[in-house]
This record gives structure tokens, C-alpha cells and sequence, in this order.
């Protein structure tokens, strides 16, 4: 699903992930697209899945400012999506359902269009 | 009968049970489908229930009621988390927003309540269905990937004013899917075991039906001809009617000819074309049946033709053919006896005897012959059943017949041949002949019998006439069988002031072996006065040496030796005068029996033989016929 997602997110034939969770990195692990990045000034997506990370890296995006590229945030769980406005989107898991979601302005800044398969998960706000 | 079915309802048993087991699989799911109805019904009325709570609760506008009341919210979020059950997994209420996305108003979770207009699904063609139709949908969740722990959805529209406020949304949990699923899998786990049992029992059954098959034909079928076995014979006959058919039995002849000059192996060739030959003249309806080394009967259904159309068909068909043994051509030729098998007729051995004796008769004319077995002689089958007889003699349906012996120079009776005769079962008038009896019932206890019936008859008749003589047959065998022995010794000293008017007249089957034993029986009974003669002398086995070395009274010339004056008389009387003179050498008295007319009476009478017996003289009668004519 990952893979799938991030390539949507991507234009990249080869994309670097960052992600500091164990299970994902295995994952990643072993995909032909998905390479996994140690650096997050390397990463093309930064995938987080905890609250102290999402802050960290949060904090870490505010003092680089001079980045020559921001790197797309996902994250692994819906109340993240409002701690800021790099995140652009979110996949999940409520009610028993996986849920996948991308707010509208946030990929227009950084002028990601997805395909036609994922409008329907799209949001203008939340 | 109950052989014959036996196989077919072990069949239709396992069919049948097979087809139970497969209606028990169908009743079980049925069941469950049955089972998962009434419980989604069930969730339908809570879902109505909890609508109209939800309702009742906020009136007219749900969304007015939530909107600033967060006490109230949690007011009905705790309603809906009273019904959650291990049954109800999830219970939520969603709202579509102006941009169509669907976000939480309640929802009834224990752990981690969405909070109020919390994003749920962006977009969703279901449930914009039910949003537009305002009819509840139930989705299979377990269907659909990306969907754990829900089995099944149902999404209750709330309606206010016909104008959709709401969606309830009651998730029924994927463990209480899979114990509904698995409710009747005791049953059903019972319903697999007990179809792959049958089925089993089934390939077993067609593995054992397949290995009878193979056993059954080599049992019945030839290996060399591939025509029927004579085991087969009597399945056969337990499936069809006998009567219903036309019965041939031929003989290759002088088949041994073919194997000497060209070997076995070209006779076996030769022997299976003639089959093949045979088959080919005969309709796919008749039965070939290697009875012998080179013996066949024929069984070919009446309704295809006469007895004797069918047999000269076959007869002439195996004459043409033509079998080449290597560069050499060999004609074979066949004897043939045939017979249409009478009504009613329940034993083949009967049938095969009669065929047997034809067929002798036809080889005894040399051979490449055919022969049919006339009206008369298979209306007389039946007397040879051992049945029929059977009851001839429990009912005592048998009268003893009186030849007369003639002395031949005053022609007067000086004594009679008993002959036993059976009386008709349907006509009184009709005496049945020992031909058709006599070898059916020899060597069994009916003989014995019918033994104890003669005497019984013939001592009543010397008793009741003090100055008649007679002469019974008794079969050499006779003699060496204890119980014949005992029965005849026995009526013997019983009647043993008139024992000496019986003569014992001995037939002989086959060549005496121990002429001191034949000696001690022939002995014991001219102890009782009794005469002892030799009867049909001068053929067969009544040979010379019964001159020198047994104590006789008597000598019965042969038959056939009288009847040969009128063919060659001058040799016949040559033969009867040697025997006439020997046996005055040896004191003898001399009969001639077959005294058939005046001339041969003549001829006996310028022979001097003493005594003369025949149908010119007298034919059986009962006693009392003769003796009212002498007085």
C-alpha cells in the first residue's frame, strides 16, 4: 500500500524514505522503488508513526528553513494531520477500516498532483 | 434371485447415502444462511431502535442538537456504547458535509471515541447511496480488503422531513460472523467425513465390481476360443427360460488328426477360427459354450428359427469352411445333435444326456453327421427329471409288466421277465419306459427304492400264483452295494419257500475284475433256491469266461445276435448254435430273446433252443392278462 502511495506522492523512479519506526524500515526493507534514507536532509518522504518523532522532526523542519527542498511528511495516524501544515497526508486505520487521506492545499504547496485514483481521498480541510 | 440383486442394491445403498450426505451439507448451510438472516434482521431492529433514540433525542435537526452541546454528545455517545455487544463491534453515526465528506457526529467506542466532525471518509459511493435512497444497505466488510474485525455493516439512514440528517452505521463484529459461519461446523465436519466415506466405499465398491468382473471372466470364458465356459451354463439358465431356446451340441471330428499333423499350437489356431466361424454363423443373440476339448453346445433363441433350420445352418457353414495351415489346406467336419428344448424343462443335464446319446448315435453312423431329436423323445425329457421320478415312486406310481418266456417246442409260457414301468403323472394310460430313468436314478436312494417296490410286487405275484416262475434284472453293481444286498437277501428269506421259483437275470456294465467276490454274492443267492442268469450273452462284457469261472443256471443270448437273422442268418445261427452247444456242454438252459416274429420263432425252434422270449410271443403285460389267456 506504502509503495503505492509514496509513488503517487513522488515522480521518482527511486524514492529515499525516512522513518525511524523498526517495522516500516524492515518493510521498506526489501522494496525495488523504496530505498530507506538515514538522513533526513537526504529523504524524499519522511514517514512517522509516533508523537515525540512528529515533533522532533516538526521542530527540525522550522530551524531548516534554507532547505533547498522540504521533504513530504505522511504520518500513521489522523490527529497528527493538524499538528502541522508540511504534513501532507495520512494512512490509518479507524473503526475496524484503513483510511487514506491527503489534504488538497497542502500537496498544491507543494505542488503534488495525484492520480485520478486518489481525488476520492482527497480533503480540502479537516 | 436375492445373488442376482444383490450388487445392485449395494449400489443404489451407497448412491443413496451419498445423495442423504449431500442433503445434509445443503440443509446445513441452509441452516446457517438461515441463522445469519434472522441475526443481520435482528441488527436491522436495533438499528431502527437506535435511530429513533438518536431522534427522539435531538428532534428535528441532529446537527443543531450536537453542534455546541458537548455534554449531550457525550450524553448519547455513552447511549450508544450501551448497546455494544461482543455482536456489535462498532456503533457510529456519520453526517455528510457540504464538500461530501462523511465525519462523525456520535460514535459509541469505548476506547478512543472519534471526536465530533473528525474526518471518517472523505468520499463514499455507498454510502451517498443510502444518503440518496434513504433505504439501509448492508455491506459484507469481510469482503472487502483493507477491513479488519468488522463482518458486516448496516447503514441505517436517519430522516427527518424525507431529508437525510444522518447515517447510523452499526458494525456487526467479524468473531460473531465467523461463530455463525462456524455454528454448524460440528455437523458439517460429521457431513465431510461421512461423504468421503462413501466415497471411499464407492471406489471400493467399483475397484471390487471392476476385480469380480475380471475373476467372474476367466471363470466363465475361455481363454484359447473366447467362448463361454461350461460354468457358465447355469448363470445363464438362472437369467433366461430354457425353454425359450433351440440346443445344439457338436463335435469336431477327428480333431486329434489336425494337432498330430501340424501340432498343438496350429490346433489351437485352427480351433480358435473355428469359433470365430462359429460365432459368425450364429445371431449375436445365441451362446456358444466349450463344453470339451473339441465339444460345443449351441444355445440359440427359438424365435430365430426352427431347431433344425438353426442346426444345418450351422452344419453346412462349418462344412464350407476352409482353415489353411501353413501352405496346406484343412477341411474339418463336425457331428452334430440338436434339439428345441421342451416347455418347462428345469435340468440341462437331462438335455445334455439326450444331446450325448444323439450325438453317439451320429458318430456310431460315421460321423460329419447331423442329427435332431424328434417330438416324441423331448416330450419324454421330463421323465428323466430326478423330481418327476421322485414323486412317481412316493406315490407308487409304478406297476411291474410280465413278459413271457416260452418253452420253444410246446410253446407254453414257463415263466415271465418282470420290467418295471412308471405310470404317467397326467395320463394313467401312458407307461413310462426305464430308458428315461433308469441311469438318473442308479446309485441313488431312489433306486433302492424302486428296488424294494419290483420285489415287493414280484414276491406278491409268486405267492398269489403257485405255479409261475419269474425273472428279474439286477445290475452287477447291485450285488456289491450293501443296501441292495441287504434288500434282496432280506426278501429272500422272507420269502424263501417261493424263492426258488426267481431267477436273478445279471447285467453287466462293465468287465468283472474279482470273479470270487461276484462268486460269494451269486452264491448267497441260490442259497435261497434262486436261479442265476447271464443276460444279453455273446455281447459286450457277458464274456465266456463267466462260463468257466461262475455257477449259472442260465444263458440269455443277446438281443442283437437273434435279431442279426434277419440280416445274416447263416452267421447268426452259427453263432447261436456254438452258444447252444456250450452251454449244453455246461447244463445250461438257453433263451433267446428279440423273438420279433414267426420266422425268427421258426429258425429258433430248428436251432433247438429251449426257451424263447420276444413281442412275436407275448409283449409285458400285467400277470393277470397272461395267466386269464392260459386259463
Amino acid at each position: 500500500m506504502y509503495h503505492s502511495i509514496f509513488a503517487a506522492l513522488s515522480p521518482k523512479a527511486s524514492i529515499a524514505v525516512y522513518t525511524n519506526d523498526k517495522e516500516y524500515r524492515d518493510v521498506f526493507s526489501h522494496s525495488k522503488r523504496i530505498f530507506l534514507s538515514d538522513k533526513l536532509q537526504d529523504a524524499d518522504i519522511v514517514l512517522i508513526t509516533d508523537e515525540r518523532t512528529l515533533n522532533n522532526i516538526l521542530y527540525w523542519v522550522k530551524v531548516n528553513t534554507n532547505m533547498e527542498k522540504k521533504p513530504i511528511i505522511f504520518v500513521t495516524n489522523y490527529h497528527f494531520l493538524d499538528k502541522s501544515d508540511d504534513i501532507l497526508g495520512a494512512f490509518y486505520w479507524r473503526k475496524g477500516r484503513s483510511q487514506l487521506l491527503f489534504i488538497h492545499d497542502r500537496l498544491k504547496e507543494h505542488n503534488i498532483t495525484l492520480p485520478q485514483a486518489y481525488q476520492n481521498f482527497m480533503i480540502d480541510e479537516l | 434371485m436375492i445373488k442376482q440383486y444383490f450388487d445392485k442394491f449395494i449400489f443404489f445403498l451407497i448412491v443413496l447415502l451419498i445423495m442423504f450426505a449431500l442433503f445434509l451439507q445443503v440443509s446445513t448451510v441452509k441452516s446457517t444462511d438461515k441463522l445469519k438472516t434472522q441475526e443481520i434482521k435482528k441488527a436491522e431492529y436495533y438499528a431502527s431502535k437506535i435511530a429513533k433514540l438518536i431522534q427522539l433525542r435531538t428532534g428535528k435537526n441532529i446537527d443543531e442538537a450536537l453542534k455546541d452541546d458537548p455534554l449531550f454528545r457525550q450524553h448519547l455517545n455513552e447511549a450508544l456504547q450501551a448497546f455494544l455487544t461482543q455482536q456489535y463491534q462498532y456503533i457510529f453515526v456519520l453526517q455528510k458535509d457540504e464538500k461530501g465528506n462523511y465525519r462523525f457526529l456520535l460514535d459509541g467506542s469505548k476506547e478512543d471515541p472519534e471526536e465530533y466532525k473528525t474526518v471518517f471518509f472523505p468520499k463514499s459511493k455507498l454510502f451517498d447511496t443510502v444518503y440518496m435512497t434513504q433505504k439501509m444497505q448492508i455491506i459484507e466488510q469481510h469482503e472487502h480488503e483493507g477491513v479488519e474485525q468488522v463482518w458486516l455493516s448496516l447503514v441505517y439512514p436517519i430522516v427527518n422531513e424525507n431529508k437525510t440528517e444522518a447515517l447510523l452505521v452499526l458494525d456487526l463484529s467479524e468473531s460473531y460472523g465467523e461463530y455463525l459461519n462456524n455454528f454448524n461446523s460440528p455437523l458439517m465436519v460429521v457431513v465431510w467425513m461421512m461423504q468421503a466415506f462413501l466415497l471411499l466405499s464407492l471406489i471400493l465398491f467399483v475397484f471390487l465390481a471392476y476385480r469380480y468382473y475380471k475373476i467372474r471372466k476367466a471363470l466363465i470364458i475361455d481363454t484359447l476360443t473366447s467362448v463361454y465356459k461350461k460354468q457358465y451354463l447355469e448363470e445363464f439358465f438362472n437369467k433366461y427360460r430354457m425353454d425359450q431356446y433351440n440346443i445344439m451340441l457338436l463335435d469336431i471330428d477327428e480333431f486329434k488328426v489336425v494337432n498330430q499333423k501340424f501340432g498343438y499350437e496350429s490346433g489351437d489356431i485352427v480351433l480358435k477360427e473355428f469359433t470365430q466361424t462359429l460365432s459368425s454363423i450364429l445371431s449375436s443373440r445365441s451362446i456358444i459354450v466349450r463344453i470339451g476339448g473339441t465339444e460345443f453346445l449351441i444355445l440359440s433363441p427359438k424365435e430365430e428359427g426352427k431347431v433344425e433350420e438353426q442346426a444345418k445352418k450351422v452344419f453346412d457353414g462349418l462344412k464350407e469352411k476352409k482353415y489353411l495351415i501353413g501352405n496346406e489346406i484343412q477341411y474339418l467336419t463336425v457331428s452334430m445333435s440338436a434339439m428345441s428344448i421342451p416347455e418347462e424343462t428345469n435340468f440341462i443335464q437331462n438335455i445334455e444326456r439326450l444331446l450325448d446319446e444323439k450325438l453317439l448315435e451320429v458318430k456310431s453312423k460315421g460321423k460329419n453327421g447331423l442329427g435332431v431329436l424328434g417330438v416324441t423323445q423331448l416330450n419324454e425329457v421330463r421323465y428323466s427329471n430326478i423330481d418327476y421320478i421322485k414323486e412317481a415312486l412316493e406315490e407308487e406310481r409304478l406297476v411291474c409288466l410280465y413278459q413271457p418266456i416260452y418253452e420253444t417246442q410246446t410253446k407254453k409260457i414257463v415263466k415271465y421277465e418282470a420290467l418295471v414301468r412308471l405310470v404317467d403323472k397326467d395320463d394313467p394310460q401312458k407307461l413310462i419306459s426305464p430308458f428315461y430313468f433308469m441311469n438318473v436314478i442308479k446309485g441313488t436312494s431312489q433306486y433302492i427304492k424302486m428296488s424294494k417296490l419290483v420285489l415287493r410286487d414280484v414276491f406278491v405275484t409268486l405267492h398269489a400264483y403257485e405255479d409261475v416262475e419269474i425273472s428279474v434284472n439286477v445290475d452287477l453293481d447291485d450285488l456289491d452295494n450293501a443296501d441292495m444286498m441287504k434288500l434282496i437277501t432280506s426278501n429272500l428269506y422272507e420269502n424263501r419257500t417261493i424263492a426258488n421259483r426267481l431267477t436273478f437275470e445279471i447285467l453287466e456294465q462293465h468287465e468283472i475284475k474279482d470273479y470270487g467276490k461276484v462268486m460269494f454274492y451269486l452264491q448267497q443267492l441260490k442259497a435261497f433256491g434262486s436261479k442265476i442268469a447271464i443276460d444279453d450273452f455273446g455281447s459286450g462284457y457277458a464274456s465266456y469266461s463267466y462260463l468257466i469261472k461262475l455257477n449259472i443256471d442260465i444263458l440269455k443270448i443277446d438281443g442283437s445276435i437273434i435279431q442279426e437273422l434277419k440280416n445274416t442268418p447263416e452267421n447268426a445261427k452259427s453263432v447261436i448254435r456254438s452258444i447252444r452247444e456250450l452251454a449244453a456242454v455246461f447244463q445250461y438252459e438257453v433263451v433267446a430273446e428279440f423273438v420279433s416274429d414267426k420266422e425268427i420263432y421258426d429258425t429258433l425252434k430248428e436251432l433247438d433252443i429251449e426257451y424263447v422270449q420276444g413281442y412275436y410271443l407275448g409283449e409285458p403285460r400285467t400277470i393277470e392278462a397272461y395267466l386269464d389267456k392260459k386259463d
